[in-house]
Protein backbone atom coordinates (compact mmCIF):
# COMPACT_ATOMS: atom_id res chain seq x y z
CA UNK A 1 0.00 0.00 0.00
CA UNK A 2 1.10 3.58 -0.73
CA UNK A 3 0.80 5.29 1.68
CA UNK A 4 1.90 8.92 2.91
CA UNK A 5 4.62 7.66 5.33
CA UNK A 6 6.34 5.71 2.50
CA UNK A 7 6.25 8.64 -0.54
CA UNK A 8 9.68 9.73 -1.94
CA UNK A 9 10.59 13.12 -1.31
CA UNK A 10 8.00 16.40 -1.84
CA UNK A 11 9.04 18.12 -4.57
CA UNK A 12 9.53 21.74 -4.07
CA UNK A 13 10.91 24.74 -5.44
CA UNK A 14 9.29 27.48 -7.65
CA UNK A 15 9.66 25.63 -10.86
CA UNK A 16 10.29 22.63 -11.70
CA UNK A 17 13.13 22.10 -14.40
CA UNK A 18 11.06 21.15 -17.63
CA UNK A 19 11.25 22.70 -21.14
CA UNK A 20 12.09 26.28 -21.09
CA UNK A 21 9.26 28.92 -20.56
CA UNK A 22 8.95 31.68 -22.43
CA UNK A 23 5.27 34.27 -21.87
CA UNK A 24 4.40 36.35 -25.09
CA UNK A 25 1.83 39.18 -23.93
CA UNK A 26 0.29 42.42 -25.03
CA UNK A 27 -2.70 44.35 -26.19
CA UNK A 28 -5.77 43.10 -28.14
CA UNK A 29 -4.53 43.22 -31.90
CA UNK A 30 -0.69 44.18 -31.19
CA UNK A 31 0.23 40.70 -32.95
CA UNK A 32 0.99 38.15 -29.96
CA UNK A 33 -0.56 35.20 -32.63
CA UNK A 34 1.02 36.41 -35.76
CA UNK A 35 4.70 36.36 -33.60
CA UNK A 36 4.27 33.21 -32.51
CA UNK A 37 3.37 32.14 -36.06
CA UNK A 38 7.01 33.56 -37.63
CA UNK A 39 8.47 32.27 -34.00
CA UNK A 40 7.84 28.88 -34.77
CA UNK A 41 9.42 28.70 -38.51
CA UNK A 42 12.60 30.12 -36.86
CA UNK A 43 12.51 27.50 -33.86
CA UNK A 44 12.02 24.71 -36.77
CA UNK A 45 14.66 25.90 -38.48
CA UNK A 46 16.92 25.92 -35.83
CA UNK A 47 15.63 21.79 -35.11
CA UNK A 48 14.22 23.86 -31.66
CA UNK A 49 11.35 21.15 -30.39
CA UNK A 50 8.46 23.63 -29.11
CA UNK A 51 4.86 23.87 -28.06
CA UNK A 52 2.29 26.26 -27.51
CA UNK A 53 0.02 27.07 -25.16
CA UNK A 54 -2.77 29.91 -25.61
CA UNK A 55 -5.34 31.85 -23.15
CA UNK A 56 -7.67 33.24 -25.63
CA UNK A 57 -10.17 35.12 -23.50
CA UNK A 58 -13.19 33.85 -25.69
CA UNK A 59 -13.35 30.55 -27.35
CA UNK A 60 -9.97 28.64 -28.43
CA UNK A 61 -9.61 30.81 -31.85
CA UNK A 62 -5.63 31.58 -31.06
CA UNK A 63 -4.83 27.67 -30.96
CA UNK A 64 -6.77 26.89 -33.91
CA UNK A 65 -4.93 29.41 -36.05
CA UNK A 66 -1.64 28.14 -34.87
CA UNK A 67 -2.83 24.48 -35.43
CA UNK A 68 -4.07 25.10 -39.18
CA UNK A 69 -0.85 27.22 -39.58
CA UNK A 70 1.28 23.92 -40.31
CA UNK A 71 4.38 25.36 -38.68
CA UNK A 72 3.96 22.93 -35.70
CA UNK A 73 1.65 19.83 -34.61
CA UNK A 74 -1.52 20.19 -33.65
CA UNK A 75 -0.97 18.10 -30.80
CA UNK A 76 1.54 20.36 -29.23
CA UNK A 77 -1.01 23.23 -29.41
CA UNK A 78 -3.16 23.70 -25.86
CA UNK A 79 -5.79 25.93 -25.43
CA UNK A 80 -6.44 27.25 -21.63
CA UNK A 81 -9.31 29.03 -20.78
CA UNK A 82 -9.02 32.77 -19.03
CA UNK A 83 -12.05 32.10 -16.97
CA UNK A 84 -12.81 36.29 -18.33
CA UNK A 85 -9.13 37.75 -16.93
CA UNK A 86 -6.29 37.32 -19.22
CA UNK A 87 -4.02 38.81 -15.70
CA UNK A 88 -5.71 36.39 -13.42
CA UNK A 89 -4.07 32.79 -15.77
CA UNK A 90 -0.66 34.20 -16.46
CA UNK A 91 0.38 35.55 -12.79
CA UNK A 92 -2.72 35.62 -9.63
CA UNK A 93 -3.59 31.72 -10.65
CA UNK A 94 -1.25 30.66 -13.15
CA UNK A 95 -1.68 27.08 -11.66
CA UNK A 96 -3.89 26.02 -15.20
CA UNK A 97 -1.31 27.08 -17.53
CA UNK A 98 1.24 25.56 -15.10
CA UNK A 99 -0.31 22.14 -15.50
CA UNK A 100 -1.01 22.36 -19.06
CA UNK A 101 2.81 23.11 -19.23
CA UNK A 102 3.81 20.32 -17.26
CA UNK A 103 1.48 17.84 -19.49
CA UNK A 104 3.45 19.35 -22.66
CA UNK A 105 6.13 18.34 -20.59
CA UNK A 106 5.14 14.85 -19.69
CA UNK A 107 3.89 14.30 -23.61
CA UNK A 108 6.64 15.46 -25.61
CA UNK A 109 10.60 13.83 -23.89
CA UNK A 110 12.34 16.23 -25.85
CA UNK A 111 10.48 19.30 -25.76
CA UNK A 112 12.54 22.08 -25.42
CA UNK A 113 10.74 25.25 -25.28
CA UNK A 114 7.23 26.18 -24.56
CA UNK A 115 5.53 29.56 -25.53
CA UNK A 116 2.41 30.40 -23.28
CA UNK A 117 0.65 33.24 -24.84
CA UNK A 118 -1.26 35.46 -23.16
CA UNK A 119 -4.68 36.98 -23.77
CA UNK A 120 -5.32 40.26 -25.34
CA UNK A 121 -4.83 42.68 -22.28
CA UNK A 122 -3.46 45.87 -21.71
CA UNK A 123 -0.41 47.73 -20.59
CA UNK A 124 -0.70 46.69 -16.89
CA UNK A 125 -0.20 43.07 -17.97
CA UNK A 126 2.57 40.55 -16.25
CA UNK A 127 3.34 37.22 -16.22
CA UNK A 128 4.60 35.57 -13.27
CA UNK A 129 7.76 34.06 -13.04
CA UNK A 130 6.45 31.15 -11.25
CA UNK A 131 4.65 30.24 -14.34
CA UNK A 132 7.88 31.22 -17.15
CA UNK A 133 11.34 32.19 -17.37
CA UNK A 134 11.09 34.86 -19.69
CA UNK A 135 8.53 37.21 -21.10
CA UNK A 136 8.18 39.01 -24.24
CA UNK A 137 5.48 41.90 -24.24
CA UNK A 138 4.02 42.90 -27.60
CA UNK A 139 3.05 46.40 -28.94
CA UNK A 140 2.33 47.65 -32.27
CA UNK A 141 2.64 51.21 -33.45
CA UNK A 142 -0.93 51.42 -34.78
CA UNK A 143 -1.96 51.74 -30.82
CA UNK A 144 0.27 54.73 -30.80
CA UNK A 145 3.13 55.91 -30.33
CA UNK A 146 2.48 57.29 -26.85
CA UNK A 147 2.47 53.81 -25.81
CA UNK A 148 5.95 53.44 -24.56
CA UNK A 149 5.91 56.88 -22.75
CA UNK A 150 2.53 55.38 -20.52
CA UNK A 151 5.02 53.00 -18.68
CA UNK A 152 2.70 50.14 -18.36
CA UNK A 153 4.08 47.72 -16.25
CA UNK A 154 4.23 45.26 -19.12
CA UNK A 155 6.17 47.71 -21.61
CA UNK A 156 8.84 48.33 -18.33
CA UNK A 157 8.80 45.27 -16.96
CA UNK A 158 9.01 42.55 -19.81
CA UNK A 159 12.82 41.05 -20.76
CA UNK A 160 12.24 41.83 -24.70
CA UNK A 161 9.54 44.38 -25.79
CA UNK A 162 8.77 43.58 -29.39
CA UNK A 163 7.19 47.07 -31.24
CA UNK A 164 5.07 45.10 -34.09
CA UNK A 165 3.97 46.27 -37.63
CA UNK A 166 6.43 49.00 -37.84
CA UNK A 167 5.52 49.07 -41.67
CA UNK A 168 2.49 50.84 -40.50
CA UNK A 169 4.06 54.24 -39.13
CA UNK A 170 3.94 56.00 -41.99
CA UNK A 171 0.09 55.63 -42.54
CA UNK A 172 -0.73 56.32 -38.60
CA UNK A 173 1.45 59.56 -38.54
CA UNK A 174 3.87 57.62 -35.65
CA UNK A 175 7.49 58.46 -35.63
CA UNK A 176 9.07 55.14 -35.49
CA UNK A 177 12.53 56.20 -34.38
CA UNK A 178 11.09 58.63 -31.78
CA UNK A 179 9.02 55.29 -30.51
CA UNK A 180 11.86 53.27 -30.63
CA UNK A 181 14.15 55.72 -28.62
CA UNK A 182 11.56 56.44 -25.68
CA UNK A 183 10.65 52.53 -25.48
CA UNK A 184 14.96 52.10 -24.82
CA UNK A 185 14.47 55.09 -22.60
CA UNK A 186 11.80 54.24 -20.64
CA UNK A 187 13.63 50.09 -20.35
CA UNK A 188 16.76 52.00 -19.56
CA UNK A 189 18.21 50.42 -22.36
CA UNK A 190 17.14 46.49 -22.26
CA UNK A 191 16.08 44.95 -25.75
CA UNK A 192 13.41 46.12 -27.94
CA UNK A 193 13.15 44.85 -31.31
CA UNK A 194 11.01 46.59 -34.18
CA UNK A 195 9.47 43.57 -35.97
CA UNK A 196 6.77 43.50 -39.05
CA UNK A 197 5.32 39.84 -38.23
CA UNK A 198 3.11 39.94 -41.26
CA UNK A 199 6.80 40.08 -43.58
CA UNK A 200 8.73 38.29 -40.83
CA UNK A 201 11.10 41.61 -40.70
CA UNK A 202 13.38 40.84 -37.75
CA UNK A 203 12.00 37.99 -36.27
CA UNK A 204 15.14 36.39 -36.28
CA UNK A 205 16.06 38.54 -33.73
CA UNK A 206 13.41 37.82 -31.58
CA UNK A 207 14.58 34.09 -32.14
CA UNK A 208 17.74 34.81 -30.88
CA UNK A 209 16.89 36.51 -28.01
CA UNK A 210 14.69 33.66 -26.81
CA UNK A 211 17.43 31.47 -27.23
CA UNK A 212 19.97 33.70 -25.65
CA UNK A 213 17.99 33.93 -22.52
CA UNK A 214 16.34 30.57 -21.92
CA UNK A 215 18.23 27.66 -24.08
CA UNK A 216 21.96 28.62 -24.28
CA UNK A 217 22.25 27.79 -20.50
CA UNK A 218 20.47 24.83 -20.94
CA UNK B 1 -9.15 32.21 21.51
CA UNK B 2 -5.93 30.40 22.00
CA UNK B 3 -2.95 30.55 19.65
CA UNK B 4 -3.41 27.10 18.43
CA UNK B 5 -6.93 28.12 17.14
CA UNK B 6 -6.14 30.83 15.79
CA UNK B 7 -3.66 29.62 14.08
CA UNK B 8 -5.53 27.21 12.84
CA UNK B 9 -8.67 29.63 11.68
CA UNK B 10 -5.29 31.36 10.07
CA UNK B 11 -4.84 28.13 8.04
CA UNK B 12 -8.09 27.95 6.19
CA UNK B 13 -8.48 31.19 6.03
CA UNK B 14 -5.30 31.32 3.72
CA UNK B 15 -6.94 27.61 1.90
CA UNK B 16 -9.79 28.96 1.19
CA UNK B 17 -9.06 32.62 0.46
CA UNK B 18 -10.08 32.85 -3.57
CA UNK B 19 -6.58 33.98 -3.90
CA UNK B 20 -5.35 31.16 -3.47
CA UNK B 21 -3.53 29.58 -6.53
CA UNK B 22 -6.12 26.49 -7.19
CA UNK B 23 -7.33 27.30 -10.98
CA UNK B 24 -10.85 27.75 -9.24
CA UNK B 25 -11.61 31.29 -10.88
CA UNK B 26 -11.78 29.79 -14.55
CA UNK B 27 -14.63 27.81 -13.66
CA UNK B 28 -18.38 28.43 -13.15
CA UNK B 29 -19.83 25.38 -12.99
CA UNK B 30 -22.43 26.08 -15.77
CA UNK B 31 -23.28 29.31 -14.61
CA UNK B 32 -22.12 30.48 -18.12
CA UNK B 33 -24.65 27.97 -19.70
CA UNK B 34 -27.90 29.48 -17.89
CA UNK B 35 -28.36 32.40 -20.27
CA UNK B 36 -28.63 30.63 -23.28
CA UNK B 37 -30.78 28.41 -21.43
CA UNK B 38 -33.27 30.34 -20.30
CA UNK B 39 -33.01 33.00 -22.59
CA UNK B 40 -32.33 35.85 -20.59
CA UNK B 41 -29.78 37.07 -18.19
CA UNK B 42 -29.66 35.72 -14.75
CA UNK B 43 -30.79 38.02 -12.24
CA UNK B 44 -30.13 37.73 -8.21
CA UNK B 45 -33.09 35.39 -7.92
CA UNK B 46 -32.18 32.49 -10.63
CA UNK B 47 -28.73 32.61 -9.78
CA UNK B 48 -29.28 32.46 -5.66
CA UNK B 49 -31.44 29.27 -6.91
CA UNK B 50 -28.44 28.29 -9.35
CA UNK B 51 -26.15 27.80 -6.60
CA UNK B 52 -28.68 26.57 -4.28
CA UNK B 53 -29.57 24.00 -6.53
CA UNK B 54 -25.55 23.03 -6.96
CA UNK B 55 -25.31 23.34 -2.80
CA UNK B 56 -28.15 20.77 -2.20
CA UNK B 57 -28.07 18.32 -4.96
CA UNK B 58 -24.52 18.07 -5.86
CA UNK B 59 -22.58 19.68 -3.73
CA UNK B 60 -23.94 18.45 -0.14
CA UNK B 61 -24.76 14.61 -1.34
CA UNK B 62 -21.71 14.34 -3.67
CA UNK B 63 -18.70 16.39 -3.04
CA UNK B 64 -19.18 17.07 0.69
CA UNK B 65 -19.93 13.01 0.81
CA UNK B 66 -16.14 12.20 -1.28
CA UNK B 67 -14.58 14.66 0.45
CA UNK B 68 -15.55 13.18 4.00
CA UNK B 69 -14.56 9.97 3.18
CA UNK B 70 -11.32 10.63 1.81
CA UNK B 71 -10.64 12.41 4.90
CA UNK B 72 -11.33 9.26 7.02
CA UNK B 73 -9.00 7.58 4.42
CA UNK B 74 -6.17 9.11 5.66
CA UNK B 75 -2.67 8.03 4.42
CA UNK B 76 -4.38 4.80 2.41
CA UNK B 77 -3.93 6.54 -0.50
CA UNK B 78 -5.38 3.42 -2.59
CA UNK B 79 -8.69 4.12 -0.45
CA UNK B 80 -8.26 7.75 -1.54
CA UNK B 81 -7.97 7.06 -5.08
CA UNK B 82 -10.97 4.67 -5.01
CA UNK B 83 -13.24 7.44 -3.83
CA UNK B 84 -11.76 9.45 -6.42
CA UNK B 85 -12.97 7.51 -8.92
CA UNK B 86 -16.03 6.55 -7.97
CA UNK B 87 -16.78 10.59 -7.78
CA UNK B 88 -15.56 10.89 -11.22
CA UNK B 89 -17.19 8.05 -12.32
CA UNK B 90 -21.13 9.29 -10.72
CA UNK B 91 -20.57 12.82 -12.36
CA UNK B 92 -22.64 12.76 -15.41
CA UNK B 93 -21.90 16.16 -17.54
CA UNK B 94 -18.62 15.98 -19.03
CA UNK B 95 -17.48 18.83 -18.41
CA UNK B 96 -18.06 18.94 -14.72
CA UNK B 97 -16.41 15.77 -14.44
CA UNK B 98 -13.42 17.48 -16.21
CA UNK B 99 -13.76 20.76 -14.26
CA UNK B 100 -13.25 18.76 -10.83
CA UNK B 101 -10.02 16.99 -11.94
CA UNK B 102 -7.97 20.16 -13.74
CA UNK B 103 -8.83 22.13 -10.64
CA UNK B 104 -8.24 19.42 -8.44
CA UNK B 105 -4.69 18.86 -10.45
CA UNK B 106 -4.46 22.75 -10.47
CA UNK B 107 -4.43 22.64 -7.00
CA UNK B 108 -2.31 19.69 -6.56
CA UNK B 109 0.40 21.64 -8.87
CA UNK B 110 0.23 24.10 -5.90
CA UNK B 111 0.67 22.09 -3.21
CA UNK B 112 3.49 19.68 -5.29
CA UNK B 113 5.66 23.16 -5.35
CA UNK B 114 5.41 23.89 -1.85
CA UNK B 115 6.24 20.55 -0.77
CA UNK B 116 3.01 19.67 1.46
CA UNK B 117 3.24 16.16 2.13
CA UNK B 118 1.34 13.89 -0.45
CA UNK B 119 0.83 16.26 -2.56
CA UNK B 120 3.55 14.53 -5.28
CA UNK B 121 2.91 11.11 -4.57
CA UNK B 122 -0.48 11.74 -5.39
CA UNK B 123 0.22 13.67 -8.52
CA UNK B 124 2.34 10.67 -9.69
CA UNK B 125 -0.78 8.32 -9.15
CA UNK B 126 -2.25 10.76 -11.02
CA UNK B 127 0.20 10.89 -14.30
CA UNK B 128 0.26 6.71 -13.87
CA UNK B 129 -3.52 7.35 -14.45
CA UNK B 130 -4.11 5.35 -11.04
CA UNK B 131 -5.90 8.14 -9.40
CA UNK B 132 -8.59 11.51 -11.11
CA UNK B 133 -7.93 13.72 -8.74
CA UNK B 134 -11.14 15.39 -8.51
CA UNK B 135 -11.34 18.54 -6.67
CA UNK B 136 -13.05 17.33 -3.53
CA UNK B 137 -10.78 14.33 -2.61
CA UNK B 138 -7.58 16.83 -3.52
CA UNK B 139 -9.32 18.82 -0.87
CA UNK B 140 -9.18 16.00 1.31
CA UNK B 141 -6.00 14.63 0.93
CA UNK B 142 -4.43 17.97 1.38
CA UNK B 143 -6.19 20.09 4.06
CA UNK B 144 -6.24 17.09 6.32
CA UNK B 145 -2.17 17.45 5.89
CA UNK B 146 -2.36 20.93 6.87
CA UNK B 147 -4.01 20.16 9.99
CA UNK B 148 -7.58 21.25 9.72
CA UNK B 149 -10.57 19.37 11.26
CA UNK B 150 -12.69 17.20 8.63
CA UNK B 151 -15.64 19.58 9.74
CA UNK B 152 -13.47 22.86 8.64
CA UNK B 153 -12.64 20.92 5.81
CA UNK B 154 -16.29 20.56 4.53
CA UNK B 155 -16.67 24.00 5.39
CA UNK B 156 -14.38 25.34 3.47
CA UNK B 157 -15.26 23.11 0.20
CA UNK B 158 -18.72 24.53 0.57
CA UNK B 159 -17.58 28.54 0.50
CA UNK B 160 -15.46 27.71 -2.37
CA UNK B 161 -18.48 26.15 -4.40
CA UNK B 162 -20.54 29.63 -3.46
CA UNK B 163 -17.27 32.21 -3.83
CA UNK B 164 -16.57 31.17 -6.83
CA UNK B 165 -20.01 30.60 -8.45
CA UNK B 166 -20.38 34.30 -7.49
CA UNK B 167 -17.18 35.34 -8.96
CA UNK B 168 -17.97 34.14 -11.88
CA UNK B 169 -21.44 35.89 -11.92
CA UNK B 170 -19.95 39.00 -11.30
CA UNK B 171 -17.10 38.43 -14.13
CA UNK B 172 -19.83 37.24 -16.60
CA UNK B 173 -21.49 40.74 -15.43
CA UNK B 174 -24.99 39.02 -14.02
CA UNK B 175 -24.46 40.75 -11.21
CA UNK B 176 -22.34 44.02 -9.44
CA UNK B 177 -19.47 42.43 -6.98
CA UNK B 178 -21.41 44.69 -4.25
CA UNK B 179 -24.79 42.70 -4.71
CA UNK B 180 -22.43 39.13 -5.15
CA UNK B 181 -21.42 39.60 -1.72
CA UNK B 182 -25.01 40.34 -0.17
CA UNK B 183 -26.38 36.80 -1.66
CA UNK B 184 -23.89 35.49 0.11
CA UNK B 185 -24.89 34.86 3.35
CA UNK B 186 -27.85 32.58 2.74
CA UNK B 187 -25.87 30.15 0.47
CA UNK B 188 -23.52 30.23 3.18
CA UNK B 189 -26.15 29.29 5.89
CA UNK B 190 -27.10 26.53 3.72
CA UNK B 191 -23.33 25.18 3.04
CA UNK B 192 -23.56 25.66 7.07
CA UNK B 193 -26.36 23.24 7.31
CA UNK B 194 -24.81 20.47 5.61
CA UNK B 195 -21.24 21.22 7.59
CA UNK B 196 -22.82 20.64 10.61
CA UNK B 197 -24.32 17.08 9.36
CA UNK B 198 -21.72 14.65 9.86
CA UNK B 199 -21.55 12.34 6.86
CA UNK B 200 -22.42 8.70 7.38
CA UNK B 201 -19.87 6.02 7.51
CA UNK B 202 -21.90 4.16 4.64
CA UNK B 203 -23.30 7.52 2.83
CA UNK B 204 -23.01 6.83 -0.98
CA UNK B 205 -21.77 9.54 -3.37
CA UNK B 206 -25.26 10.73 -5.40
CA UNK B 207 -25.39 13.90 -7.00
CA UNK B 208 -28.05 14.79 -9.04
CA UNK B 209 -28.75 18.10 -10.69
CA UNK B 210 -30.17 17.83 -13.90
CA UNK B 211 -31.05 21.38 -14.48
CA UNK B 212 -27.22 22.25 -13.63
CA UNK B 213 -26.08 19.64 -15.93
CA UNK B 214 -28.10 20.80 -18.81
CA UNK B 215 -26.33 24.45 -17.79
CA UNK B 216 -23.53 23.25 -18.20
CA UNK B 217 -23.73 21.09 -21.02
CA UNK B 218 -25.18 23.96 -22.71
CA UNK B 219 -22.06 26.14 -22.03
CA UNK B 220 -19.81 23.59 -23.79
CA UNK B 221 -21.32 24.18 -26.62
CA UNK B 222 -21.14 28.20 -26.39
CA UNK B 223 -19.73 29.60 -29.32
CA UNK B 224 -18.21 32.36 -26.87
CA UNK B 225 -17.03 30.90 -23.83
CA UNK B 226 -15.08 32.74 -20.81
CA UNK B 227 -15.00 29.79 -18.66
CA UNK B 228 -14.11 26.18 -18.47
CA UNK B 229 -17.66 25.01 -17.49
Amino acid sequence: MDTIDNIPAAETGTKPLGAARVGIGGPVGSGKTALIEQLLVHLAKRSISTAVITNDLVTAEDAERLRKGGAIDPARVLAVEAGACPHTVIREDPTLNIIAADQLDRLYRDLELTIIESGGDNLASTFSLDLVDWWIFVIDVAGGDDIPRKRGPGVLQCDLLVVNKVDLAPHVGVDLGRMLEEARSVRDGRPVVATNCRSGENVAAVADAIAEAVLVAR
Amino acid sequence: MNEDNAATILTALQHADSNFPSGSFAFSQGLEGLASLTGKRPGTDEITNFVREQIVHRWASSDRVALAHAYRAGDDLDRVAEIDEELDLSTFCETLREGSRRNGQALLATHVRFGTPGAASYRQRIDRDTATGTLPVVHALLWRRLGLAEEACVAMSGYGLVSSSLTAAVRLNFVGALTAQSMMPPLLSLVATYAGEPVAEDAEICGFNPFGEIAAMNQAGLALRLFSN
